[in-house]
C-alpha cells in the first residue's frame, strides 16, 4: 500500500458539480443577507452569485452547455407556470373587461414599439417580429417569486400576476407563428398561419384541461401532503413536457393553462405551498443561480446601445397603456404606475423561447439571441428591485414577517 | 369641551351602520382594499352612506333614516349591490360576520385619516385588534331625557341583540367556544362597558364635562359604551350586534330593537333602577359565550331561562309594537333564528363539513353578496 492509495494526490481534482453546490449555498447566504441588511429581493443574490462565479464573471465554474441546464429550467419554470396560473382568477376578466382591454392593448404595444425599434436597426423584419414576439412576455419566474417572498396582497399585485399569465401566453403563441415564418420567409400560405396557432391554442388548452382537472381530482382525494404532491407535480410537468415534444405542443403554454384550470375549476379556495413545497423552492432557487451561470454578456459588450433601447422601450410600451387605462379599469394613477414598472421583468420564459429559437437558427443565436440574452442578464438583476418598489410604494407587501 | 345639545328626531326612526369585511378571491384572508373600493364606489351615485373603518380591510355601510323594516331592507339591498358590484370589479369579495375567523392582526394596516392614526397612536395594537365589524343600530328619541330613560330600559334586552346577532365564534384561527368572540375585543378598550347611571341630559352634561375636564375623554366617540347617546342625530345608538351574515338579519334586528322601544316607550310604565345592572355583565357573558343557549337573569324577577325563551316571549310581548311598525316579516325573521339558529352556528356548521376555514369565509361571502 502507497500514501497515494488513501490520499489524495495534488493538486486536487474536483469534480465541477462540488463549484456547483458551492455556487447554490453562496447563492442563499448573498440572498438572505441582501434580505436583511439591504431589504433587496433573493433572487438579485441567486442571479448575482451565478454571474460573479460563473464564465461571465470570474470563471470559477466552468462552462456547461446549456442543454444541460434545460432540464432544470424545464422543472422550475414549469412549476412557476403552473404556480402562476393557479392563483390567477380568469372569471374576473369577466367582470372587469378593462382589464383584458389593457392587457391586449400593452402586449400589442410592446409588440410593435420593439418591432419598430429593432426595424429602425436595420433588423430583419421575420427576425424582429420574433424578438417583439419573445418580448411581449413578462417573467413569471421573477413575478411569481418576489410576491410569494414579499406576501404582497392587493391589487397592483393580482392584476401583475393575471397580466403576467396573460402576456405569456400572447408571448408563446406570437412566437410560434413568427419562427413559422422564419422557417418558411417566401411566404407560409394564409392556412397555415391561421391553422398553426389553432392546433396551437387549442391542443394545449386541452392537454391543459385534463392535467388541470387530473391534478384537481388526486389533490381532492389525497389532501395536502407535500411530498405527495410534489412527486405528483414533478410527474406533470415531465409528461407534459415529454407530450408537447411529440404532439409540437408547447409544455410552458400547457402548464400555464393547466394552472389556470385548476384555479378556474376549483369551488373552495385551496392554497398551495409557496412553490409547492420546498423540492420545488429548491429548484426555483438553482434556476436562478443557473441563469447567472449561463450569462452570456457579449451582447452588452458589443451592442450596449440597442440591449438598454431595447430594454427601455419594452418596459415604456408597457408602462403607458397600463397608466392610460388605470383610472377605467378601477385603479388610482399610482397603482397604475407600479403595476406599469412591475411588468418589466424578462427572465427563464424569455431565455427558454430565445433558446428555442437559437437552436433552430444559428444566426439568431449569434444575433438578436446575445442581445435578449444581455436583456435577461440586466433584468434578472434590476427588475426585481423594481417589482419589490412596486408593490412597496403602493402598500401592498407585508414585510416585517418574511 | 362640552357636550353639543341633542338634536331632536323623529322618535322610533332608525338607521343601520354595518361594518364589513373586504376579502381577497384567493384564500379568503383580509385585504387592505377599502381605498380601492371607496374610489369605485365613489364614481357612481348611492343610496346611503360608504365610508372607511379603522383599518384597510374594513369599510363600512350606512343607511339613511326608516320607519319601517320594508324600506330598510330595500336600502340596504342596494347598498349591498353597489358595494358588491365594486367588488366584483375589483376582484374583492365581502363578507358579513363579526370577526374574521384567521386573519393575523398585525398584519392589518390602519386607514390614512388623521383621527384612525391619532387612535391607533393612543391604543396601540388594540387600535389593529379592532378589526372587527359590527352593526349599529340607531333609535329616534323625542327629547335627551327620554334618550337617556330608553337607553337604561333597553339595557335588559342587550344579551338578546347580543344572542341574534352573534357571528364571530372564530378568532385567529380557532373556534373560541364564544358565540360572539367579537366583544371580547371591545371590552379591553377602557371606556367600554355600559353608560353611567344617569337619568336626566342635566346630570349627563355634568358628567361629561367632568370626564373632560381629567382629560380621559375628548368627545362621546371617545366612549366605547353598549349602548350611547348620540347627541348630533337625537338617538341612541345599540353597539353590541355583530353584522349578520346577512342584511336580511340585520334589517330584522335593527326592527326587533325598534319594536322593543317603542315598547318601552308606550308599555312600559316602569322607572330604570341601578340595581337593573347587577345582573348585566353576567347575561351578557351568557349571551357572548353561548348565544341563544346562554342563560338569562331577568334583573327584577331573578327568574333564570335561556335567552331563547326569553326572546321567544318577548316576541310575543310587541307583536302588537310590531304590526304598528310594520316589522312582521322582522319579527318572523326573529322567530326563525329562535328555531335554526344565529350566525354563529351557521358559521360552525359550514366548517364542520370539510374544517377548512378559508371555505368558510368564502361560502359567508357568498351568502353576504348574493343574499339569502
Amino acid at each position: 500500500m502507497t500514501l497515494s492509495s488513501y490520499l489524495p494526490i495534488w493538486p486536487l481534482s474536483v469534480s465541477p458539480a462540488l463549484w456547483l453546490a458551492l455556487a447554490l449555498v453562496i447563492a442563499v447566504l448573498v440572498g438572505e443577507g441582501l434580505v436583511r441588511y439591504l431589504r433587496l429581493p433573493r433572487i438579485v443574490g441567486y442571479v448575482g452569485v451565478g454571474l460573479l462565479m460563473g464564465p461571465a464573471g470570474l470563471n470559477l465554474i466552468p462552462e456547461l452547455p446549456a442543454s444541460e441546464w434545460r432540464l432544470l429550467v424545464d422543472l422550475a419554470l414549469g412549476i412557476l407556470l403552473f404556480e402562476l396560473g393557479s392563483k390567477v382568477n380568469l372569471r374576473w376578466l369577466k367582470a372587469n373587461l378593462w382589464i383584458a382591454f389593457t392587457s391586449l392593448l400593452e402586449s400589442s404595444a410592446t409588440f410593435f414599439a420593439v418591432f419598430a425599434l429593432l426595424l429602425w436597426f436595420d433588423v430583419a423584419h421575420v427576425t424582429s417580429a420574433v424578438v417583439a414576439s419573445i418580448c411581449i412576455a413578462t417573467s413569471p419566474a421573477i413575478v411569481v417569486r418576489t410576491v410569494t417572498e414579499s406576501r404582497a396582497q392587493g391589487q397592483v399585485t393580482e392584476r401583475l400576476l393575471l397580466m403576467t399569465a396573460l402576456n405569456c401566453i400572447y408571448a408563446i403563441i406570437c412566437h410560434k407563428i413568427a419562427v413559422a415564418f422564419m422557417y418558411d420567409e417566401s411566404g407560409t400560405s394564409l392556412i397555415h398561419t391561421v391553422l398553426q396557432p389553432l392546433y396551437l391554442i387549442g391542443g394545449s388548452a386541452i392537454l391543459g384541461w385534463l392535467f388541470g382537472n387530473a391534478f384537481n381530482t388526486i389533490h381532492r382525494h389525497l389532501g395536502r401532503h407535500e411530498e405527495t404532491f410534489s412527486f405528483l407535480l414533478f410527474g406533470m410537468i415531465a409528461i407534459a413536457t415529454i407530450v408537447a415534444s411529440t404532439l409540437k405542443l408547447s409544455p410552458m403554454l400547457i402548464l400555464l393553462s393547466a394552472g389556470l384550470i385548476v384555479r378556474y375549476r376549483r369551488h373552495r379556495p385551496h392554497t398551495f405551498l409557496p412553490h409547492f413545497g420546498s423540492a420545488g423552492a429548491v429548484l426555483v432557487v438553482l434556476m436562478f443561480t443557473a441563469s447567472g451561470l449561463m450569462a452570456n454578456l457579449s451582447g452588452i459588450r458589443d451592442s450596449l446601445m440597442m440591449v438598454l433601447l431595447l430594454i427601455l422601450v419594452r418596459t415604456a410600451a408597457k408602462l403607458t397603456p397600463v397608466l392610460l387605462l388605470a383610472k377605467f379599469s378601477g385603479i388610482s394613477l399610482k397603482q397604475g404606475l407600479a403595476l406599469g414598472i412591475a411588468l418589466a421583468p424578462m427572465s427563464s420564459l424569455t431565455l427558454l423561447l430565445t433558446l428555442d429559437t437559437a437552436a433552430a437558427f444559428p444566426d439568431f443565436a449569434s444575433g438578436m439571441g446575445l442581445i435578449l440574452m444581455s436583456c435577461i442578464v440586466i433584468l434578472e438583476l434590476v427588475s426585481p428591485i423594481m417589482v419589490q418598489m412596486a408593490l412597496r410604494g403602493t402598500g401592498e407587501t407585508l414585510e416585517g414577517r418574511s | 369641551m362640552s357636550l353639543m345639545p341633542f338634536a331632536s328626531s323623529e322618535p322610533l326612526s332608525i338607521g343601520v351602520e354595518l361594518e364589513l369585511q373586504l376579502l381577497n378571491c384567493n384564500d379568503y384572508d383580509l385585504v387592505s382594499s377599502a381605498p380601492d373600493m371607496l374610489r369605485r364606489i365613489a364614481r357612481k351615485t348611492h343610496h346611503g352612506e360608504i365610508k372607511p373603518e379603522m383599518t384597510r380591510s374594513m369599510i363600512e355601510i350606512n343607511t339613511s333614516i326608516h320607519h319601517e323594516y320594508v324600506s330598510l331592507v330595500e336600502e340596504l339591498n342596494s347598498l349591498r349591490k353597489t358595494v358588491s358590484d365594486a367588488g366584483r370589479f375589483l376582484n374583492i369579495a365581502v363578507a358579513g360576520g363579526g370577526t374574521h375567523p384567521f386573519q393575523h392582526w398585525s398584519e392589518q394596516k390602519i386607514f390614512d385619516a388623521p383621527r384612525f392614526h391619532y387612535l391607533s397612536d393612543l391604543y396601540g395594537y388594540l387600535a389593529k385588534q379592532f378589526t372587527i365589524f359590527g352593526q349599529h343600530v340607531h333609535i329616534g328619541c323625542p327629547g335627551p331625557d327620554e334618550a337617556l330613560h330608553l337607553l337604561h330600559m333597553m339595557s335588559r334586552y342587550v344579551p338578546h341583540f347580543i344572542a341574534l346577532s352573534a357571528s364571530s365564534p372564530f378568532v385567529q384561527g380557532h373556534d373560541t367556544g364564544f358565540a360572539s368572540a367579537r366583544l371580547n375585543s371591545v371590552f379591553s378598550f377602557p371606556l367600554s362597558g355600559r353608560a353611567p347611571f344617569v337619568l336626566s341630559w342635566e346630570d349627563f352634561e355634568r358628567f361629561f364635562s367632568k370626564m373632560t375636564e381629567t382629560g380621559v375623554v375628548e368627545s362621546m366617540k371617545d366612549f366605547y359604551w353598549d349602548i350611547r347617546p348620540k347627541p348630533e342625530f337625537g338617538t341612541i345608538e345599540v353597539r353590541v350586534c355583530d353584522t349578520p351574515l346577512t342584511i336580511e338579519v340585520a334589517a330584522a334586528i335593527a326592527c326587533y330593537i325598534q319594536s322593543i322601544a317603542r315598547y318601552i316607550m308606550i308599555d312600559q310604565k316602569d322607572e330604570p333602577r341601578e340595581d337593573d345592572y347587577l345582573v348585566y355583565t353576567f347575561n351578557r357573558f351568557q349571551a357572548c359565550r353561548f348565544g341563544l343557549e346562554g342563560i338569562f337573569i331577568d334583573p327584577r324577577t331573578h327568574k333564570r331561562r335561556t335567552l331563547r325563551e326569553d326572546i321567544a316571549e318577548m316576541l310575543t310581548r310587541i307583536a302588537d309594537h310590531a304590526v304598528e311598525l310594520q316589522a312582521q316579516e322582522a319579527m318572523s325573521q326573529i322567530s326563525k333564528i329562535l328555531d335554526t339558529g344565529n350566525g354563529a352556528s351557521w358559521l360552525r356548521k359550514t366548517y364542520s363539513h370539510d374544517h377548512n376555514l378559508s371555505d368558510m369565509v368564502q361560502q359567508q361571502s357568498d351568502l353576504w353578496m348574493n343574499g339569502q
